[in-house]
C-alpha cells in the first residue's frame, strides 16, 4: 500500500533530519511552517471531507478520517521528539549555569586541616560522636 | 609532602552522609587533593564533607551524576599543579590501592585514560544479575568493543590533563558513562583498562543504580548527537 511507504519514509526522513539539524534557525522555521500546514490540513479536512476522502483513496487508505488519524499520529510523535530535544537543551544550559555558580562558590578545606591529618585517631572518635547524631538529624 | 600532590580525586556526592566522611578520610591518607561535588543532597552530606578535609563544590540544585562529574573535573583542572584526575564513587565501593596502581601506570605508560574493569580474572564477587546486565551493555555497544573495553560502566577512571581539558559531559544523568566512551572514541584518546575490585557492601548495593535505569541510559544514548 502506498500509504505505508509514505508514512514510514516520512517518519524516517523527518527523524534523521530532526536529530541532525535540531537547534538551527532553519529547522525552527521548518517546524513552524510544518505546523501551519498541518493546521491548514486540519481545516481542509473539516470543510471538505470529500476532498480528504479522495486523497485517502489515492494513497490507499479507506476513509478520510483514517488518513487524518495517521497524520495526527505522525505529527504528535514529532511534537514529542521536538519537546524532548528542547528539554534536553534547556537541561544542559541549566546545568552549565548551576555549575558556574557551584565552582564560583567552592569551599576549599579548612586551613587547620593539615595539622589534624596525623591524628587520624581523633577523627575516628569524632566519627563515632557524629554517628550517633546523624539519625536524629535526618 | 605526598607523591600524589598532582592528583585530584573527583567524588560526586548525593545523599551519602553515612559514609562520605570515612571514604574521603581514608582516601586522603594517600591523595591529599579531593573535591566532593555535592549534587543538592538533602541529608547531612555537606557538613560531613566540610569535616572530611575535601574541597566542597555544591550544586544549587540536583542535576545528576554526569553533571557532578563534569563540575568536579572543571574545578580540579583549574587547580594549580593538577596533572592527573580520578573519578571516584562516594559510596566506598572503590579501593584506594586500585587508584594508586592506575596513577602509577598513567605516569609510566603512554595512555591518556585508564578505565576500571571488574571483568578481568575472578568475577564471582559480582552479583550475577549485575554481571549479566553489564555484559549485555558491552555486547550491545560496537564502540565499546572496538575500544576493547569490557566494563564501560565502571565509575573508577583515571586520566591526564589532556582528557580533563577535553571532557565535556552533556548527559547530566547516568548515561554519562557511555558518553565518556563516545568522547574517548571521537577524540582518539589512548585508552586502556585496569583491573579493579569493586567492594559490594550492603550500602553500596542499595545505593547503586537500579537496573531499570538502564532503560533511561539507552534512551538518552539513542537520542544523543543532536547537539553536534
Amino acid at each position: 500500500m502506498l500509504i505505508q511507504i509514505l508514512l514510514i519514509s516520512a517518519v524516517l526522513v523527518l527523524m534523521v533530519f530532526f536529530l541532525r539539524n535540531h537547534g538551527t534557525t532553519r529547522t525552527a522555521a521548518g517546524v513552524k511552517i510544518g505546523f501551519v500546514l498541518f493546521i491548514l490540513f486540519g481545516v481542509l479536512a473539516v470543510l471538505q471531507p470529500d476532498a480528504l476522502t479522495s486523497i485517502a483513496d489515492a494513497v490507499g487508505v479507506g476513509r478520510g478520517t483514517d488518513l487524518l488519524l495517521y497524520g495526527l499520529v505522525v505529527a504528535f510523535a514529532f511534537a514529542m521528539v521536538n519537546t524532548y530535544l528542547r528539554f534536553k537543551e534547556l537541561e544542559l544550559r541549566h546545568a552549565r549555569l548551576a555549575r558556574a555558580i557551584a565552582v564560583q562558590s567552592a569551599e576549599p578545606p579548612a586551613l587547620d586541616d593539615k595539622v589534624q591529618e596525623p591524628g587520624a585517631g581523633q577523627d575516628e572518635n569524632q566519627d563515632k560522636d557524629e554517628g550517633t547524631n546523624v539519625p536524629t538529624a535526618s | 609532602m605526598s607523591d600524589y600532590d598532582d592528583v585530584w580525586l573527583i567524588v560526586p556526592v548525593y545523599n551519602e552522609a553515612q559514609v562520605i566522611r570515612e571514604v574521603v578520610q581514608n582516601a586522603r591518607l594517600t591523595f591529599p587533593n579531593i573535591v566532593c561535588v555535592d549534587d543538592g543532597s538533602r541529608d547531612a552530606s555537606v557538613s560531613e564533607i566540610r569535616q572530611s578535609g575535601a574541597h566542597l563544590v555544591r550544586h544549587p540544585v540536583n542535576l545528576g551524576q554526569g553533571a557532578s562529574l563534569q563540575t568536579g573535573i572543571e574545578y580540579a583542572r583549574t587547580q594549580p599543579g593538577a596533572k592527573y584526575f580520578v573519578t571516584f564513587d562516594a559510596d566506598g565501593q572503590h579501593r584506594v590501592e586500585d587508584v594508586v596502581r592506575m596513577i602509577d601506570r598513567l605516569r609510566k605508560e603512554p595512555v591518556d585514560i585508564l578505565v576500571g574493569t571488574r571483568f578481568h580474572g575472578d568475577t564471582s564477587h559480582i552479583p550475577w544479575i549485575k554481571r549479566l546486565v553489564l555484559k549485555t551493555v558491552v555486547a550491545l555497544s560496537p564502540r565499546t568493543r572496538r575500544l576493547k573495553l569490557t566494563d564501560a560502566h565502571n565509575g573508577l577512571r583515571a586520566f591526564n590533563k589532556t582528557v580533563a581539558d577535553g571532557l565535556d559531559i552533556t548527559i547530566n544523568g547516568m548515561g554519562h558513562a557511555s558518553e565518556i566512551i563516545a568522547i574517548i572514541d571521537r577524540k582518539s584518546w589512548r585508552v586502556a583498562e585496569e583491573k579493579v575490585t569493586i567492594i559490594y557492601t550492603e550500602y553500596s548495593m542499595a545505593k547503586g543504580q537500579s537496573l531499570i535505569n538502564g532503560v533511561n541510559i539507552l534512551f538518552d544514548s539513542a537520542l544523543r548527537g543532536s547537539r553536534r
